[in-house]
C-alpha cells in the first residue's frame, strides 16, 4: 500500500482580481486540514500559475476569480500544465462563477468548481480524494484499518448495581440505556472522556453476556475497534485468517454497524469492529 | 441652571439659523404627519440640554455632528441614490445611465474594468479576459466621451470608482465636460482615490505607497483651485468590511487612513481647511442593523474630534464628515437570490438612519454576476420605497438618545480609538499597511467568521440554514466577449488618427514632471487631451515610480 502523504496545492489568483477574502480563507482551511499550501497573491498570468505550480511540485492548484475572466484565464492554466507534462496536477476553481459557465470550464479540464457557499470542509475533502484517487492510494478511511478504539464492553450482572460505581465513585456520566432485544441485552453507555465504557447487562439466559458471566464472571468482555467500510474490513480480515464471528454486519446499540471476530485467532481477546460512519455521515 | 440657559440659547441660535437656511433650502413638506396625524418634530431633545449631551451629540449641522451634517436632513432633500453600474463598452454603460436616470436616479457612478483601474489598455497581455467585465473599460479621452455622451455634466454629479489611476480619469471627465462647454469649476463628483485600502483590501494599486500619495496630495492641491466642488478622495471603508472586518475595525482603519492623507497633504504645505473640505468617505452596511446605525454616527463624531482638536482646522466644513454607502456584497448570496432584497432593504435603512449623503443599493444577484437590468431596477426601487413610503426620513436622527445606540456608539468609538493609537505606534495608517498589520487583522476576522458560518454558528438564511433542495437557476447578466476584440481595434485606430508627435511629447512631458516635483495634474490633462491611452500614461508613471509588488 502506498504511504499517504502531505498533499500541496497552489492557490492562485489569475488575472486583474484583488478580491483575495475567499484565496486566504481557503489557504487557511487547506492549511488547518493538514495540507501545505503556496499563496500566489494577486495577478497572476496563466503562465506565471503554470510554472510557480510546476516549481512548487503542487499536487492541486486552486484559483479563486471574482472579476468574470474565469473562462478565459482558467482553461489556460489547464493547456499550460498540459504543455508542460504536468496534466497530473489537479485543477480546481471558485469564485462568482455563474452556474452556467461550470459545463464549460469542466469541459475545458477543470475538475471542480466550487460555487459559493461551500463550506471550506468539503474543498478540502474533495482535494484530498482526488490527489490520492490520481496516485491510487485509498482513502483515509480505507487507509488505516483501525481508526480508533471505539469503546470497551464490560459485561455486568445489573445495571442497577454497577452504574453507581461509574456515576458516583468514578464521577464519569452517563450518556444513555438502550435496550437490543436482538441480542438479549441492556446497555449503559458511560463517557470516559476519550473512549465509552458499555456496560452490558443479559436480559435472559440466553444472551451471551449471561454465558460469558457464567464462564467468567463479570467484568471486561471486548473490545471494541472503530473501523470504516465494516464489509470491506472483515473480507480484509477473513482474507488474513482471521475467523470471524459474524461474517456480516449487524446493527448494534448506538446505531452502529458490528462484527465480532472469534477470539481464538486473535489472541484470546474478543474484539468488536464497530462502524458507525453512516451514522456519522446522517 | 445657569449653565442650562446657555445651552438653551444655542439652541435658539441653532432654530434660528436653521430657519434662515430654510429660506433658501425649504423642507419637502409644510409640516410632517404620521398617518394618526401627530405631527412629527425636526429634531427632538431631551428635556434638559446639558454639557455632555452637548459635547457627545450637539445640535444636527453642529459641532461634533453625531446626530447629521445637517439641521434638517432628509426633510429638505433625500440622499442621493447613487447606483454603481458599468460594464462592457463605454457606449452599453451610456445607455445604462440613461436608463437610471430616467429612472429617477439622481448622481451616477461609474464602475471600471480592472484593466482601466490598474493602468493598462485593453491590449495589453495582462488584461486577457478582463476588458469590460467588472465595469465599463476606457482606453482613452474617446471612451470618456462616448460614456459621458448626452449628460449634462453641469447637472449631474458623477462618482468615479478609481483609485491608482484616479488623476487620469479625473483629467478625461475635466476635458470631456470642457468639450460640452461646461468648465471645472461647474462639475461635481467623486473619485474614490484612496490608495490604502487598495493595499490594504481591494487589490488595484499600481505604484508603491510614496509615489502614490503624492499623485494623490497633487490632486488636492489642483481641485482646490480648478474644481472646488470636486470630492478629490473617497476614503472608503467599504472594501476593507467586504475583506470580512467586523464594524469596528472598518471604522478605526478608514480614519487612520483618513488621517494619513491628511498628514501627507499637510506635509506637501496644503492649507487644512483648503483640501479638508473635500475629503468624503465611504462606508459599508451591514446586517447588524443597530451597530451599523452606531458605527456611522460615531464616525462623524471621530473625525469631527480629529479635524477640531488634532489637526486644528478652523472652517466647520473641514470637520464634517460626509459619505456614501453600499450595502455589503459579501452578505449576499448565491442561494435564493431573492432574499437578498430583504438584506439589503435593512442594510439601506441602517445607512439611511445613519444619516447616509448618498446610496447605492446592492442588487439580489451580485454573487451570482453583475446585475441585470431587473435586478438593478428592484435595487434602486428599495431606496425609493424607504424614502417615500416608510417615514424614516421624516425626522432627524430618530434613534438619538436610545439607551442602547448611544452606548454602542460610544463604545464603538472607544474600540476604534484603540485602534488608532495601536496604528500610531506602528507610525501611522501608511506604515501599519506596509508591515501587513491591518491585512493580518481583517484576515484573522474573516477565517473567524467562516468557521462560525460553517459550523452553524452563525446563520446565513437559505445558506446554512432553510436551504432549498431544488434551486431555479436564475438570469443572469452576460458581458459580450467578443468586446474585448472590439475595444483593441478601436484602440489600433485612436493610434493612428492622433497627432503621434504630440501625444509622444506630452507624456515626455509627464516624465519630466514625474522625476520632479510639479503637480502632475495639468501634465496629465494634456496627455489626455492629446488622446494618449491610461496605459500609456500610467507606463511612463511605473517606470518613474516603480510598482506595487504586494506584502
Amino acid at each position: 500500500m502506498k504511504m499517504k502523504k502531505k498533499i500541496r496545492v497552489l492557490i492562485a489568483k489569475p488575472g486583474l482580481d484583488g478580491h483575495d477574502r475567499g484565496a486566504l480563507i481557503i489557504s487557511q482551511a487547506l492549511r488547518d486540514y493538514g495540507m501545505e499550501v503556496i499563496y500566489t497573491g494577486l495577478r497572476q498570468t496563466p503562465e506565471q500559475i503554470v510554472s510557480s505550480a510546476i516549481q512548487e511540485d503542487v499536487d492541486a492548484i486552486g484559483m479563486s476569480c471574482l472579476s468574470g475572466a474565469h473562462n478565459d484565464l482558467f482553461p489556460e492554466v489547464v493547456k499550460g500544465l498540459k504543455k508542460h507534462g504536468a496534466e497530473e496536477i489537479i485543477v480546481v476553481g471558485g469564485g462568482v462563477i455563474p452556474w452556467e459557465d461550470i459545463p464549460f470550464l469542466e469541459e475545458q479540464g477543470v475538475q471542480k468548481i466550487f460555487t459559493p457557499g461551500t463550506p471550506s470542509i468539503e474543498t478540502a475533502k474533495y482535494i484530498e480524494k482526488a490527489v490520492y484517487k490520481r496516485d491510487g492510494i485509498g482513502l483515509d478511511e480505507d487507509l488505516e484499518l483501525v481508526k480508533k478504539i471505539d469503546h470497551i464492553g464490560i459485561a455486568v450482572n445489573s445495571l442497577d448495581e454497577s452504574i453507581p460505581f461509574y456515576l458516583e465513585v468514578l464521577q464519569l456520566k452517563l450518556e444513555g440505556i438502550e435496550e437490543v432485544p436482538s441480542e438479549s441485552v441492556k446497555v449503559a453507555f458511560i463517557n470516559a472522556g476519550n473512549i465509552r465504557l458499555e456496560l452490558l447487562e443479559p436480559t435472559n439466559e440466553k444472551s451471551s453476556i449471561h454465558t460469558f458471566i457464567e464462564k467468567h464472571g463479570a467484568g471486561i468482555h471486548h473490545v471494541a475497534l472503530g473501523v470504516a467500510n465494516i464489509e470491506q474490513r472483515i473480507k480484509e480480515l477473513k482474507k488474513k485468517g482471521i475467523t470471524m464471528i459474524h461474517n456480516t454486519p449487524k446493527s448494534g446499540a448506538g446505531g452502529a454497524e458490528i462484527a465480532f471476530m472469534h477470539p481464538k485467532s486473535t489472541q484470546g481477546v474478543l474484539y468488536e469492529l464497530c462502524d458507525k460512519s453512516s451514522k456519522e455521515s446522517q | 441652571m445657569e449653565q442650562n440657559k446657555d445651552f438653551e440659547t444655542l439652541y435658539q441660535e441653532w432654530k434660528e439659523t436653521t430657519d434662515k437656511l430654510m429660506e433658501r433650502f425649504p423642507e419637502r413638506k409644510e409640516s410632517f404627519q404620521t398617518s394618526s396625524n401627530i405631527d412629527i418634530d425636526r429634531l427632538y431633545l431631551p428635556d434638559q440640554l446639558d454639557s455632555s449631551y452637548m459635547e457627545q451629540l450637539g445640535l444636527p449641522g453642529q459641532y461634533p455632528f453625531t446626530r447629521g451634517i445637517q439641521p434638517t436632513m432628509y426633510r429638505a432633500r433625500y440622499w442621493t441614490m447613487r447606483q454603481y453600474a458599468g460594464f462592457g463598452s463605454a457606449e452599453e454603460t451610456n445607455n445604462r445611465f440613461q436608463y437610471l436616470l430616467k429612472q429617477g436616479q439622481t448622481g451616477l457612478s461609474v464602475a471600471f474594468d480592472l484593466p482601466t483601474q490598474i493602468g493598462y489598455d485593453s491590449d495589453h497581455s495582462m488584461s486577457r479576459g478582463e476588458v469590460g467585465k467588472v465595469g465599463v473599460a476606457i482606453d482613452s479621452l474617446e471612451d470618456m466621451e462616448a460614456l459621458l455622451k448626452d449628460i449634462p455634466l453641469d447637472k449631474v454629479s458623477t462618482s468615479m470608482t478609481i483609485n491608482a489611476p484616479a488623476a487620469v480619469l479625473l483629467a478625461m471627465y475635466i476635458v470631456v465636460a470642457e468639450k460640452q462647454g461646461v468648465s471645472s469649476d461647474c462639475i461635481s463628483g467623486t473619485i474614490q482615490n484612496d490608495i490604502l485600502k487598495e493595499y490594504i483590501a481591494r487589490g488595484t494599486y499600481i505604484f508603491p505607497p510614496k509615489p502614490s500619495m503624492r499623485l494623490i496630495t497633487d490632486i488636492f492641491a489642483y481641485c482646490t483651485k480648478e474644481v472646488p466642488k470636486w470630492n478629490t478622495i473617497s476614503i472608503s471603508g467599504y472594501h476593507i468590511r467586504e475583506a470580512g472586518a467586523t464594524a469596528a475595525q472598518e471604522l478605526a482603519f478608514t480614519i487612520a487612513n483618513g488621517k494619513a492623507y491628511v498628514e501627507a497633504a499637510l506635509e506637501a504645505g496644503l492649507d487644512i481647511d483648503e483640501f479638508a473640505p473635500r475629503l468624503a468617505f465611504f462606508f459599508n452596511a451591514h446586517n447588524e442593523f443597530f451597530e451599523e446605525v452606531a458605527k456611522f454616527r460615531a464616525a462623524r463624531r471621530m473625525w469631527a474630534k480629529i479635524m477640531k482638536e488634532t489637526y486644528k482646522a478652523q472652517n466647520r466644513k473641514s470637520w464634517q464628515l460626509r459619505f456614501h454607502t453600499q450595502t455589503g456584497g459579501s452578505t449576499l448570496t448565491a442561494q435564493q437570490p431573492d432574499n437578498n432584497i430583504v438584506r439589503v432593504t435593512v442594510q439601506a435603512l441602517s445607512a439611511i438612519i445613519g444619516g447616509t449623503q448618498s446610496l447605492h443599493t446592492n442588487s439580489r444577484d451580485e454573487a451570482l454576476a453583475l446585475p441585470t437590468e431587473d435586478s438593478a431596477r428592484i435595487a434602486l426601487r428599495t431606496q425609493q420605497i424607504l424614502a417615500n413610503e416608510s417615514g424614516v426620513a421624516d425626522t432627524v436622527d430618530p434613534l438619538a438618545g436610545s439607551y442602547f445606540v448611544e452606548n454602542l456608539t460610544n463604545e464603538i468609538e472607544q474600540y476604534a480609538n484603540e485602534y488608532l493609537e495601536k496604528i500610531d505606534e506602528l507610525g501611522g495608517a501608511v506604515s501599519a499597511v506596509e508591515q501587513g498589520y491591518m491585512q493580518r487583522e481583517i484576515h484573522h476576522t474573516s477565517y473567524e467568521t467562516q468557521k462560525a458560518i460553517e459550523k452553524g454558528e452563525q446563520i446565513v438564511v437559505g445558506m446554512n440554514a432553510y436551504q432549498l433542495e431544488d434551486e431555479p437557476q436564475p438570469e443572469l447578466h452576460r458581458v459580450d466577449p467578443s468586446l474585448q476584440k472590439r475595444q483593441i481595434e478601436k484602440l489600433g485606430k485612436i493610434r493612428e488618427h492622433r497627432d503621434e508627435h504630440r501625444a509622444s511629447a506630452q507624456l515626455e512631458a509627464l516624465r519630466v514632471g514625474a522625476k520632479g516635483k510639479d503637480n502632475l495634474m495639468p501634465l496629465i490633462i494634456s496627455c489626455v487631451r492629446s488622446y494618449c491611452t491610461i496605459g500609456e500614461i500610467c507606463g511612463v508613471l511605473r517606470e518613474e515610480f516603480g510598482e506595487f509588488t504586494g506584502i
